[in-house]
């Protein structure tokens, strides 16, 4: 087993504390820190090898279109933030097994935090930058999930959304900057990227990348302005704070800084804006964290100043302050991992965060506090220990650089001046918490945690001793690796010690202690001149934007989507016009080379007549019943044209149709009102829709207009060519439906029986009640069905299934068909109902129409299956010229038993929907349950 | 020719020959037989669809001629990757939304099985066919069955909804007519690959007029496709027709972006001479757009549902983006994303019912309410789904869309399209993380007297659930067949090219 | 004559397009058919228009061009299925949202309420 497993080993590790939750605590709390320890284990495995200078790389492809690959590298840098990741993680679950108390799903906190552990592992890790931002990206979900793991408080909900909105935000600028990364450099392997540093910079993209790595950096290091998320991440468990939101998660902005740093550093740009965000947000940080009265309000805080301390380091552009940066990182994970675990043993062992309420606990908790103070000194940055030594070489580097130009000396004052307020907060930490009198109205008298509670807090504060004491010894090869790693060239000559002798910097720290001192003793004045300030919640003002984007969203939508479907039907017309208009225009000419056929009368008055008939059908669209009889008017001549313009199946089918839509909008009138209500729709709508239609009518028009007139090839002349020999029948048009294009016929049957179906669907449920006297208030009729009509109906109904049974068998070769037939004899079965009522034939007849459809159905689909038994493809028709005696020659045509399908899909549907239609009309309303 | 060559039709012919079998006597009364046959015949058409593919991998493009005529005169099925994909999607679906529908949804409406077959006959056919007559009657094939679903369990708000569907695709289906006509018209030949061969031989005046009748098109696609401004009855009609449908018409809207893909993407994309290519202009603003409104109106949305829906609007934006990309790439991309979204998509309407069914009168509304019973798995596949459809990693939601910005190099398009992905994505975690903690985490109490989810119900969504993890995991394969599905798309099929595959 | 014949063809499908804008459910319900006669015409005439030389092998020596008759056919069955599927839909509109107006928004009419 190698580094290779160490991000492996954690992500296996997520499942078991779900398993061993059902255990007692311990036992969960011992198996969750199993693989975390081996894998801590693997590393010092390979420690030895990474001091000695070597790095290892490791990948396999993964998703090689993406350029993302498995593909992990262990350097100095890396091995560095492991140990940290890991060895404070032990830590924390150690801590939490204690902290948590019985009702709180330990299981499932422990499985956050290692998913946690795993995402920030792959982080540090990773060699490749998509597999990077994978992991960035899983930090920030498990950080959701974590702070909001008390989801029953308001603001632990508030917060968690907060971080994830924020650091999501970073997320996707960081992905869109590797992006981009990868386009100039071509690759997102890091070992290609970190050599071609000069050709990044040279890029006409460097600006928008650096942009964007910056934005991705700052959020997830709460760097000014994206800062405020830190303190409301503080709603989390403490276990949760000194992990995710000092150790290790808020790093993970600056290692990015630093792993990219020979990349995107050494420029102007770079220089300026990095060193002076975190210029600005650590003097911000440290300022702020002195007026908190929350413990781990104030450690926020604090930590945001120390972020941005390491961030105004790494900005420098000197590899010594990069070293500085980096050895800062570890000391500032160490002291304020140890203070918030202590805050944590303060708060569960007290009941209290607040400073005006907890004082003088140095008599309930001696050990905790010495262990406090020892960690809150090393955070003040007293000698002897780990935050002496970082911040000696602070500002020695804010001597050395020259930012601002001839202003840049304001750089080490303000550096001091920041310090000088660290010291007062870490003062005001020891003071209050621990002295200055009495408890006030604590819930609890406090006491000393378990012993193993504080077992974590006292191995960080002895580290903080040992590394204040003996850098070399303990840190000092590591640091060095690391910095290696950093700019993968030699480093300069640098040094670590507590003794420089008297120079500049020793008299800053000194300076800085005395103010911080003076600050703390002053502190009434300064609370009463930040107490005049409104104090700004970041939360409620974050939660004002997104509610104000809310409303403002829902107004928008509400604005579009405003529910009236003449809106949406304009909205299609009119984009369909904008579509076609253009290309029109540019036509000069629609007339083609053909020549025009002459004018004759009939034409003119059929046309006289569809252009009257539509005419009407608009003007008297109000009084329903004209209109459905103009309507059929513009049908009858719509037909008429088919057959003049020899297309006599049209024309059949179209009659056939006509007739049985009008029966069907006739007994469907009986539901409506008999008039339109006059429509309230404004004038101007009014004109917009007749522009719109008038327009459309014209371009069809035109359009038409020049398809008759152009010449066209097509491949028609096939199908006259081979309907006799190929298809077996003279009529082609019906040749076409039920073999050339009989899948379309296919199709279209199946259309017909779904919508039979839907009719049935729909009118089952229709629980619609009718009037029973017409507009001018006169009674309908209640006489019986008139018998004459029904004996005349009765006597024609086997003259009309004859002739339907005539219509059928030509289709093949004369106009007529399976389609026409079906019609015909489905209005002579309507008429029996029109002249018997329903009554009369539901006893008589006694078939379930949907059966009849599936029939249908079924013939037609096994007769194009029928094909397979031949070897041929689906729907192949077969015909076969047999002579029988006395009957004499004939044909047989598969197609034939095809059209018996379409024949019988016809009747069906066309009888499901007008029956239970009529039913709806009787007495008797449709009862069929809908099973 | 044996059983095995016929494999192509089968995606339309079983869906067929079940419903139909489904509606005759003793099977039409009895539901436990309807839900046996029904899902069997879903897996079996989730077999053949991966048998298909298979096929499609190793001997390349099917071509099924119908009633043994060749193209042009008689029509074609045309099965290659993309097809294929599409057929696997759809198949993989309907198994889901079924498994779903059993746990009673399939009891509250009549012949739910059999519509649902005839919906999947539809797809398919539409995915499958070479014929644009033939695409029109498949569209209505699934129009007319998706009509009858919408209303399924009925209810005030469906049948509004789906006047409004309705009566919009009406117009579109005489749009696709007139556009139908005016292609014959000019190219006299119904045979897509015909027609795509025959335009570059058109006078300039035709060509005028065919590029009208493409446009057309482009309308009715984009009508189905939900895209702007056509999208508007989607929200309310996906929000309020009954979970496995909503789920069904996942697909739906996809259908359209396919069309779209097949016939401006590639029959009047860049071979295409004079036609080159002309939807493009008209696609890049809408597709931008339809991400920014999508995305408001998911800021807006006041219930999971409508998110959801809003969810698809932006997806189908976002696939828009990948047609305008224009590049083999970018279609890989595409085609990768199309299939994370759908399924994402998919899987949260059904992850929705179970909400509902388990919030009582909070249904799934944004409101304080009684803690559902079951609220850890729910609330844990909720994360899942969130994650996917927000894009982030580990599931494959981030894969797409990095696909689809990697597949961006114009500097001049990537300064649009990469704030607006990304923007849309930072505005779906926003409203995914605020709903998720409403419906989650606000509570109070526990609403007991909720009916728990059904197995069949849970098996539905993990079905789909489990497919986002794999599509990353195996991300390098999926892509192999993406990337292929993508080249043979972007070459073309001349005629000639279709018979030589036919024989 | 074409020119008479493209007159109609346009004059109709304004007139159903318009009437497709209204805002009745009966109202649209007749736009969709007289639109649907527009379209039908229109995909008819997209072959050229031929007068006595039906598609009917050996009934004369040219023939009018069969496809679009064919296509035709189909788009009337379809178009029928669906007009049909589309009244009852607003059938079921009225009863369910007691208006027949598309948006179910308008004033209640007292018609829906009254028994027969």
């Amino acid at each position: 087993m190698d580094y290779f497993w160490v991000p492996f080993l954690p992500m296996l590790g997520i499942i078991i504390p779900l398993l061993t939750n059902k255990l007692n605590r311990s036992a969960c709390a011992l198996t969750t820190a199993l693989l975390p320890a081996v894998a801590l284990c693997l590393i010092f495995l390979d420690l030895p090898a990474i001091l000695a200078g070597e790095s290892f790389h490791k990948s396999f492809e993964w998703i090689p279109q993406l350029g993302l690959s498995l593909s992990f590298r262990l350097d100095g840098l890396a091995a560095l933030f492991s140990i940290l990741i890991l060895g404070i993680g032990l830590l924390v679950i150690l801590y939490a097994r204690y902290y948590l108390s019985a009702k709180d799903n330990m299981g499932r906190f422990y499985c956050y935090l290692i998913m946690f552990m795993t995402a920030m592992l792959g982080i540090v890790m990773s060699n490749n930058m998509l597999q990077l931002w994978f992991y960035w990206e899983l930090t920030s979900i498990s950080s959701f999930l974590l702070i909001g793991f008390w989801s029953y408080n308001s603001d632990a909900r508030k917060g968690a959304r907060m971080a994830l909105t924020i650091t999501g935000a970073g997320g996707l600028a960081l992905l869109a900057g590797i992006i981009l990364l990868a386009q100039v450099v071509g690759s997102y392997e890091l070992d290609v990227v970190l050599n071609s540093g000069e050709l990044v910079r040279q890029s006409p993209y460097y600006l928008a990348i650096l942009g964007l790595f910056l934005i991705g950096a700052f959020t997830k290091s709460a760097q000014f302005p994206f800062h405020f998320w830190l303190p409301h991440a503080m709603a989390a468990p403490t276990p949760v704070s000194a992990y995710l939101h000092s150790a290790t998660m808020v790093k993970a902005g600056i290692f990015l800084l630093a792993r990219f740093y020979p990349v995107l550093a050494g420029t102007e740009t770079w220089f300026v804006v990095v060193s002076l965000t975190g210029l600005f947000t650590m003097l911000l940080g440290a300022y702020t964290a002195l007026f908190k009265h929350d413990l781990k309000g104030l450690l926020a805080y604090s930590t945001i100043s120390h972020l941005g301390l390491i961030v105004l380091l790494l900005g420098l552009n000197t590899e010594l302050a990069a070293i500085a940066a980096i050895f800062h990182i570890m000391n500032h994970a160490v002291f304020k991992a140890s203070l918030f675990m202590a805050a944590g043993i303060i708060d569960h062992e007290s009941g209290s965060r607040d400073m005006r309420k907890i004082n003088g606990l140095w008599k309930y908790m001696p050990v905790t506090a010495t262990l406090a103070m020892v960690a809150s000194a090393a955070m003040a940055g007293v000698p002897l220990l780990n935050g002496f030594l970082s911040k000696e070489m602070f500002f020695t580097e804010t001597l050395a650089q020259s930012i601002l130009g001839s202003m840049s000396w304001l750089v080490p004052v303000l550096a001091t001046i920041a310090a000088a307020f660290s010291v007062a907060y870490s003062l005001r930490f020891i003071h209050d918490v621990f002295f200055n009198g009495e408890p006030k109205g604590l819930p609890k008298t406090p006491h000393e945690p378990p012993r193993y509670m504080r077992v974590p807090v006292e191995i960080l504060v002895a580290i903080c001793l040992l590394v204040g004491i003996f850098p070399n010894y303990t840190i000092g090869p590591l640091l060095e690796n690391a910095s290696l790693a950093v700019f993968n060239h030699p480093l300069p000559e640098y040094s670590i010690s507590i003794w420089h002798g008297f120079n500049l910097p020793l008299l800053m720290s000194g300076m800085a202690t005395l103010g911080g001192v003076g600050i703390y003793l002053n502190r009434k004045h300064l609370f009463k001149f930040a107490g005049m300030f409104p104090d700004i919640d970041a939360k409620f003002i974050f939660e004002g934007c997104i509610q104000a984007c809310v409303r403002w969203a829902q107004k928008v939508t509400n604005g579009l989507e405003n529910g009236s479907l003449q809106r949406y039907a304009f909205c299609l017309c009119f984009f369909a016009l904008l579509l076609i208009a253009p290309p029109l225009f540019e036509l000069e000419t629609t007339r083609g080379s053909l020549p025009g056929t002459p004018l004759n009368g009939a034409v003119i008055i059929a046309a006289v007549l569809i252009i009257a008939g539509s005419l009407a059908t608009i003007i008297w669209s109000h009084y329903r019943l004209i209109a459905l009889l103009m309507l059929s008017l513009v049908g009858l001549v719509v037909s008429i044209t088919f057959a003049y313009f020899s297309a006599p199946d049209l024309a059949l089918t179209q009659l056939s149709v006509e007739i049985v839509t009008v029966i069907l909008l006739l007994l469907a009138l009986y539901f409506f009102p008999q008039h339109t209500p006059t429509s309230k729709s404004r004038p101007s709508r009014f004109v917009r829709d007749l522009a719109v239609a008038s327009l459309i009518g014209c371009i069809i028009g035109s359009i038409s207009f020049a398809l008759m007139t152009h010449p066209l090839d097509s491949i028609s002349a096939f199908f006259l060519a081979n309907s006799k020999t190929g298809g077996g029948g003279t009529n082609v048009v019906n040749v076409i439906l039920v073999d050339f294009r009989g899948f379309d016929t296919f199709g279209e049957i199946t259309v017909l029986g779904i919508a039979a179906l839907g009719i049935h669907k729909l009118i089952a449920r229709m629980r619609l009640s009718t009037h029973n006297k017409d507009d001018d208030g006169r009674r309908w009729a209640k006489e019986k069905y008139p018998v004459l009509l029904s004996v005349v109906s009765q006597s024609l109904l086997p003259l009309f299934l004859l002739i339907s049974v005539y219509i059928f068998m030509r289709g093949h070769n004369l106009p007529g068909g399976g389609f026409i037939a079906g019609l015909i004899t489905s209005i002579a079965l309507i008429q029996q109902y029109l002249a018997n009522g329903v009554g009369w034939m539901v006893k008589r007849v006694s078939i379930n129409y949907h059966y009849m459809i599936a029939i249908g159905l079924i013939t037609a689909g096994l007769t194009g299956l029928g094909s397979w038994l031949f070897g041929r493809p689906f729907l192949t028709s077969w015909f076969e010229y047999v002579s029988l005696p006395w009957i004499g020659k004939f044909e047989l045509a598969s197609a034939l038993l095809f059209d018996i399908g379409v024949y019988f899909t016809v009747i069906g549907a066309t009888l499901l929907i007008l029956a239970s239609l009529g039913k709806l009309t009787t007495t008797e309303r449709l009862t069929v349950g809908e099973r | 020719m044996s059983l095995f060559e016929h494999l192509v039709i089968f995606p339309i012919l079983i869906p067929f020959f079940v419903a139909v079998v489904l509606l005759f006597p003793h099977l039409s009364n009895c539901l436990s037989k309807q839900r046996v046959i029904s899902i069997t015949a879903h897996v079996a058409l989730v077999v053949v669809a991966f048998v298909l593919l298979f096929k499609v991998e190793g001997q390349g493009i099917q071509v099924y001629a119908l009633g043994d005529w060749s193209a042009p005169f008689g029509i074609v099925l045309v099965a290659d990757m993309f097809s294929v994909l599409m057929v696997c999607l759809s198949a993989v679906l309907g198994l889901a939304i079924t498994l779903y529908a059993t746990a009673g949804e399939d009891k509250t409406g009549a012949f739910f099985h059999p519509l649902i077959m005839f919906q999947l006959m539809g797809i398919n056919g539409a995915f499958l066919t070479g014929d644009a007559f033939n695409l029109f009657v498949f569209f209505e094939v699934l129009l007319i069955a998706s009509y009858a679903l919408m209303i399924h369990g009925g209810g005030k708000q469906r049948t509004q909804a789906n006047i409004h569907y309705v009566f919009l695709n009406l117009i579109g289906s005489s749009l696709f007519l007139f556009a139908l006509g005016t292609l014959y018209g000019t190219l006299g030949t119904l045979n897509f690959a015909d027609m795509a061969d025959r335009i570059p031989l058109l006078s300039s005046n035709e060509l005028l007029i065919a590029k009208a009748g493409a446009l057309l098109l482009l309308a009715v696609f984009g009508l189905k496709a939900g895209m702007l401004p056509l999208h508007f009855w989607l929200p309310k009609a996906y929000s309020t027709t009954s979970t496995p449908v909503a789920a069904l018409f996942a697909i739906m809207t996809k259908v359209g972006i396919y069309s779209i893909w097949r016939v401006h993407g590639v029959m009047f994309g860049d071979q295409a001479g004079g036609l080159a290519n002309i939807a493009l202009p008209w696609l890049w603003p809408i597709a931008l757009l339809t991400i920014v409104v999508g995305a408001i109106a998911i800021l807006a949305s006041q219930n999971l549902r409508v998110l959801c829906s809003n969810l698809v609007i932006v997806s189908v934006g976002t696939l828009l983006v990948a047609i305008s990309v224009n590049t083999v790439q970018a279609t890989s991309a595409g085609i990768y994303y199309l299939i994370h979204s759908t399924i994402a998509c998919a899987a949260m309407f059904l992850l929705t019912g179970l909400i509902q069914q388990q919030r009582g009168q909070a249904e799934d509304r944004f409101v304080a309410a009684r803690a559902m019973p079951q609220a850890g798995i729910l609330g844990f596949i909720f994360v899942l789904l969130a994650i996917a459809l927000i894009g982030m990693p580990p599931l494959s939601g981030f894969v797409g869309k990095a696909l689809i910005l990697q597949s961006v190099t114009e500097a001049s398009q990537a300064i649009w399209v990469f704030p607006i992905v990304l923007g849309g994505g930072l505005i779906a975690l926003i409203a995914l993380s605020r709903a998720g903690t409403s419906l989650f985490w606000r509570t109070s109490g526990e609403n007991k007297g909720a009916l728990k989810g059904h197995p069949s119900q849970y098996l539905a969504i993990g079905l789909l659930v489990a497919i986002l993890p794999l599509l990353v995991i195996f991300g390098g394969t999926v892509n192999d067949y993406t990337q292929l599905a993508a080249e043979q798309l972007k070459s073309g099929l001349s005629l000639q090219q279709l018979n030589e595959v036919a024989k | 004559m074409e020119l008479v014949y493209a007159i109609c063809v346009g004059f109709m499908s304004a007139c159903g397009i318009f009437l497709m804008l209204r805002g009745h459910t009966f109202t649209l319900v007749i736009g969709l058919t007289l639109l649907s006669y527009a379209v039908n015409l229109f995909l008819f005439a997209s072959g050229g228009l031929t007068i006595g030389a039906p598609a009917v092998l050996n009934s004369s020596e040219n023939y009018a061009d069969p496809l679009p008759q064919a296509l035709v056919l189909t788009a009337i069955v379809i178009g029928f299925a669906m007009t049909a599927f589309a009244v009852i839909l607003a059938m079921r509109g009225r009863a369910d949202l007691g208006s027949d107006h598309v948006d179910g928004t308008e004033a209640f009419d007292p018609l829906s309420e009254e028994k027969s």
